[in-house]
């Protein structure tokens, strides 16, 4: 049940964020929108790793090796979203310092005055 | 063998370590990366030469020392190994074209570039997806980075608009990526093909979200706006990078997924290709920009090797040979033009006429365009023959028509840009300031263009072409460009007359004749080029580059012999007519016809082969039912495109009149014979077909004819003489057509008779125009008249000229027209013969003027003081006199075993050749007697006007009066102009240019569609991001559609 919550949630996120990004012309709205979005992804992720009923994949005392496949989690999802959150923030980052320099040029944040290169 | 994970570690390492410099030691900093870049490609480099001597087998580097699915794993192998050396080879020259760049931006800047490069060796080596979304992330960092080294300051707003785009895609990706994952259990390709990912109940839609996400790094149409405006904006070295290192790295990330899909994503990928491949060109057709330009430009190639990707189930182990063809080309030449522009300052196509005042920069642009356009001898070529072969034999033939329309409208828009640069006037801000950084990794470029061809055709299954004599020997005056002409010109004759010294023995008699007017006969007329001075920069490379073709043409055995020899010679003699002072547009009218004319042969060949590579000649006899006629409709329409047949014939005006006065008579006396040599190899071996009950050669009988018709008569009306004489090659043509499609011995016969008349007399006639022309600084010919004294050498071999043309007695021209009535004896087709017949007296309207206007009337104030034409303009001209006069006495010379020859093709209807008669089965002619009958009658009448003439009473040039008044200008006492104003009205309505006016419509509408079209893409990073959604949803119901 709790897997089917996090994916619905996931990709409602999903959905939210790429809704925002296509209809929002603020450049700052546009990245946060992309950051929902991101959030969904991600969630999405660790929501398909995740198997009922067992724990964390961390092996110490409580988790001996011997026993670690029948009782943990899948830990390559959440590898990956370890990773993706990583590159998502640098992606924003380097998003937040475009929107800044288009700003610094022009003194708006719509995307539409910036269509000079086209057709 | 060192590791490939060294490429990863060299380009990362260095990226890290350059942190350690002072922020000031910015010259080191880039010597450092250059040395990682450097590495990087000797890492790739000796993998590529073992892995092609086989000195090592493809490995697989496991990361974490574990298989997969427990760590990322790496492969090596052939492709790879090439994809990466392109990479880092890119990135290297790309560092050096960033030079300045770079330098102000510091080791920052360079640690970005190292890091795309070794991102995108890392998509090509990795067979991890998740290792795949990481390495395209910092791709994505990386370019938005890069993006900002352009001085264009709108560069930031495409950086921004493709982020927008990005962000998209790696959620695409990532959710493909979980959901693969989920269905079969690894990250790994391999796995996930062993694991059927497809036939998983997630798997579908797992594959196509990676799918969607990796196509879509293709920038395929329509959601590319974004690259575009990179390409537009960005700096011409990072475009380099994006376009060669990009592209590639990204198609093959494609490939590895679509081995996982199997054969049902194949024909998505296919149309995914094919579309992009054709919008992207007709959109680029009025693009003036030339960065955006080449980024259409780029975009549809890429569509091409996706085709190529897509086609995978037919092409079996000829995928990589063919994609790998295309993609290097592609690669090489647009990172090549891309350097370049870098040294052009405007961006606007003209702008690029600078580059004239360095030939060495020419020659660099036009290879990279014949590479880019698959002209033999590049890699392109190879993979396009092979590729349309393979398509034809399975019967893919829309595919092989849409692939075949949009390699010609990118040559259009590609060559157009040449004629540009040939012929434009660069604006005056712009000037030539070669920067060592930025014209290396041109020459570079080029030079690994001509290695590429000679691989490719090592590795062909054809034979390589640069193994070819002929074209060895044209390609070797690229290097002696610089000599003065007069040697270039004794050793392009001897060179001519050496190869027909050489291959005298094999040819027949037929082919005999053709070499005989392809070599010493353009040996002939190269003696006229003596009158050149200087170096005549570029003349010899490209009149050799089409004697090349012609010289191969004859001796060809095979389809691709033929074909390869085709392409040179319309390539040459393409560059030759550009030479003209105002040849830009007909010269790529030329081009482009013929090119198409090409394109419709090589599916012809590719037809008639079913499915093998290449084919005999000869074979096409053996082609059967319902193939025959539609190869042979294919054949004929491609050679008469060379021949200018009515409504093919647009070209051949412009070109043949504009063309400088020794090029004329290469291309009409010479050039025009190829496209007749084709259609005696095809009738000879294909003879009649039928398609749908229509007979086709009874429609080239029709074709010939009506050509003949309009093209005399467009002739008549012309006031300039070598316009004049280039429409009268067309009529000219039309006759030796309409003998071809008579299908019987008299009727070839003609046709031969007219492939050495056309070329003795139209050379001849040229050169004697041009001549006069020069002298008299016009080609218009009612600003001329009463030259006959002035130039009376000219005047005579005008006026044997034009009684050879014209079929009266005693020339050669006689011989024609007198097989030709023998030849319509034996014909049923009634109408056709009754027009060709009303063309012949149109045909003495038109060379009337020549003697009348040109000759005759009153000499004009200006011209009293010129001399008779150059020596060397003269003396060819003489040359063919004697051989007119000679040919007419003895046809049998030459004639005699032509016809024993055609005898195995129509043994009815030979001629009978006995001393000096010749007789046929409707009466005799005998040349000598004729010549020695007019000869006495034109004595008689001479001498009776020598009698009367000495009671005649001297008349000065004014001594004349009428309408009460005493002209006192030449102008007023020669009517020349308009001098048929009273046909004109009567037959005017025939002579409306309705096929030129079909053809401009053609043009208009393609452009102003693309015009049109282009438009939706607005410049908002919004909107890039609506096509990216609709593309998504298109290639989903397409998926669907080939599912079901």
């Amino acid at each position: 049940m709790i897997v089917q919550v996090a994916l619905a949630t996931g990709f409602v996120l999903i959905l939210i964020g790429i809704y925002g990004a296509l209809t929002q012309r603020n450049l700052l709205r546009m990245i946060v929108a992309f950051t929902v979005a991101n959030s969904g992804v991600n969630l999405v992720i660790v929501a398909v790793g995740y198997l009922p009923g067992r724990t964390a994949p961390i092996l110490d005392a409580t988790v001996p090796a011997a026993e670690a496949a029948a009782r943990i989690i899948d830990p390559v999802p959440q590898a990956l979203v370890l990773t993706a959150i990583v590159i998502g923030l640098g992606v924003t980052a380097l998003m937040l310092a475009f929107a800044y320099k288009l700003y610094e040029k022009r003194r708006s944040l719509d995307i539409a005055r910036f269509s000079e290169l086209k057709w | 063998m060192v590791s490939p994970i060294l490429i990863i570690a060299l380009g990362l390492g260095t990226a890290f370590l350059l942190g350690f410099l002072k922020d000031s030691q910015r010259g080191l900093a880039w010597l450092v990366t250059l040395a990682a870049l450097a590495g990087m490609s000797g890492v790739s480099g000796t993998w590529l030469w073992a892995l092609a001597e086989g000195t090592a087998q493809p490995m697989d580097v496991w990361t974490a020392g574990t298989p997969p699915p427990f760590a990322i794993n790496l492969r090596m192998a052939l492709p790879e190994a090439a994809l990466t050396l392109l990479i880092s080879l890119t990135g290297l020259l790309s560092a050096l074209s960033l030079r300045d760049a770079l330098l102000a931006r510091g080791r920052r800047a360079m640690a970005v570039l190292l890091v795309i490069s070794m991102a995108l060796c890392g998509v090509v080596l990795t067979r991890d997806v998740f290792n795949l979304f990481v390495f395209f992330e910092l791709i994505v960092i990386a370019t938005g980075g890069l993006v900002l080294l352009s001085e264009d300051h709108r560069a930031v707003a495409a950086g921004f608009k493709y982020m927008v785009v990005a962000q998209f895609i790696s959620i695409f990706l990532l959710l493909g990526i979980i959901f693969a994952y989920h269905a079969t259990g690894s990250l790994n390709l391999d796995d996930m093909t062993h694991a059927g990912l497809l036939g998983h109940p997630v798997g579908a839609i797992a594959f196509f979200m990676l799918f969607i996400a990796l196509v879509a790094e293709l920038k395929p149409f329509p959601a590319n706006g974004w690259a575009l405006d990179i390409y537009e904006s960005a700096h011409p070295g990072f475009s380099a990078l994006f376009s060669a290192a990009t592209g590639a790295a990204a198609l093959f990330a494609v490939d590895k997924l679509l081995l996982v899909g199997g054969e049902t994503w194949l024909p998505v990928a296919t149309g995914i290709g094919l579309v992009t491949f054709v919008a992207a060109n007709l959109l680029a057709l009025p693009q003036t920009h030339d960065r955006r330009l080449l980024g259409y430009s780029s975009v549809a190639q890429t569509g091409l090797v996706l085709v190529v990707l897509g086609q995978r189930d037919i092409l079996g182990d000829q995928t990589y040979y063919i994609a790998g063809g295309i993609l290097l080309a592609h690669a090489v030449a647009k990172a090549g033009l891309y350097w370049l522009s870098g040294l052009v300052r405007e961006r606007h196509l003209e702008a690029w006429a600078i580059l004239r005042n360095s030939p060495l920069l020419v020659f660099a642009f036009a290879t990279f365009l014949a590479l880019l356009t698959g002209l033999p001898p590049f890699p392109g070529f190879y993979a396009k023959w092979d590729l349309i072969h393979l398509l034809a034999g399975e019967g893919r033939l829309w595919l092989l028509g849409l692939i075949l329309l949009g390699a010609l409208v990118e040559s259009g828009y590609l060559f157009r840009w040449f004629g540009y640069i040939i012929k434009r006037q660069a604006p005056a801000s712009e000037s030539l300031e070669p920067n060592a950084w930025q014209v290396i990794p041109v020459l570079v470029a080029a030079a690994m263009s001509w290695a590429l061809a000679w691989l490719w055709g090592d590795l062909s299954g054809h034979g390589n072409l640069l193994l070819v004599l002929p074209l060895i020997f044209a390609l070797a005056f690229l290097f002696l460009d610089d000599l003065p002409a007069w040697l270039k010109n004794s050793l392009a004759i001897a060179g001519l007359l050496a190869w027909f010294g050489l291959t005298y023995e094999l040819y027949d008699p037929l082919r005999l004749i053709f070499a005989a007017i392809f070599l010493p006969g353009g040996a002939l007329v190269l003696l006229a080029s003596y009158h050149a001075h200087g170096s005549r920069t570029g003349f010899y490379p490209s009149a050799m580059l089409m004697y090349a073709g012609l010289a191969m043409l004859i001796l060809a055995r095979t389809s691709f012999e033929f074909f390869a020899a085709w392409e040179l010679l319309t390539i040459g003699s393409y560059f030759l007519i550009l030479r003209g002072k105002e040849s830009e547009p007909h010269a790529l009218s030329y081009l482009l016809f013929s090119l198409g004319g090409a394109f419709l042969i090589l599916a012809g060949f590719a037809l008639a082969a079913q499915g093998q590579a290449d084919m005999a000649m000869a074979a096409l006899a053996q082609v059967a039912e319902p193939l025959a006629p539609w190869v042979f409709l294919l054949l004929a329409v491609g050679f008469m495109t060379k021949t200018a047949a009515i409504g093919l014939h647009i070209w051949l005006p412009g070109a043949h009149a504009e063309a400088e006065t020794d090029v004329s008579p290469l291309v009409s006396g010479i050039l025009l014979k190829a496209g007749l040599y084709g259609l005696f190899v095809l009738l000879m071996a294909m003879g009649s077909q039928t398609l749908y009950g229509l007979n086709l050669t009874h429609a080239m009988l029709w074709i010939g004819a009506i050509t003949a018709l309009v093209g005399n008569l467009l002739a008549v009306f012309q006031e300039d003489a070598k316009r004049l004489l280039a429409y009268s090659s067309i009529g000219q043509m039309g006759y030796a057509l309409f003998g071809l499609a008579m299908m019987n011995h008299l009727g070839w016969l003609m046709a031969l008779m007219f492939v050495i008349n056309h070329y003795v007399y139209k050379s001849m006639l040229f050169l004697s125009v041009g001549g006069i022309a020069k002298r008299t600084g016009t080609r218009l010919m009612y600003r001329m008249g009463g030259l006959i004294t002035l130039m009376p050498l000219s005047f005579i071999a005008v006026l044997i000229g034009i009684i050879a043309i014209s079929g009266v007695p005693p020339l050669s021209g006689f011989g024609g027209r007198w097989i030709f009535y023998n030849a319509i004896l034996d014909s049923e087709a009634r109408l056709p013969i009754i027009i060709l017949f009303l063309a012949g007296p149109i045909a003495f309207l038109y060379l009337f003027r020549l003697i009348h206007t040109i000759f005759l009337g009153q000499l004009k104030d200006e011209l009293r003081q010129i001399r008779e034409a150059p020596f060397w303009i003269v003396m060819p001209q003489m040359i063919f006199v004697a051989i007119l006069l000679v040919v007419a006495v003895v046809p049998g010379l030459v004639l005699r075993r032509v016809d024993a020859y055609i005898t195995q093709f129509f043994p009815q209807g030979a001629l009978n050749w006995e001393g000096l008669t010749i007789t046929s089965q409707y009466g005799w002619w005998n040349p000598v007697a004729i010549m020695i009958i007019v000869g006495v009658i034109f004595m008689s009448i001479f001498a009776w006007l020598l009698f009367v003439n000495r009671k005649a009473q001297k008349v000065k040039q004014f001594n004349i009066v009428f309408s009460a008044e005493r002209p006192y200008r030449p102008e007023t006492t020669h009517h020349a102009w308009n001098f048929f104003a009273p046909y004109r009205k009567a037959l005017g309505f025939l002579t409306v240019p309705l096929v030129t006016l079909f053809w401009n419509g053609v043009t208009d509408t393609l452009h102003a569609g693309a015009d049109f079209v282009r438009r939706f893409y607005t410049g908002n990073g919004q909107t890039y991001a609506f096509h990216f959604i609709i593309f998504v949803l298109a290639v989903w119901g397409l998926a669907m559609g080939a599912r079901a």
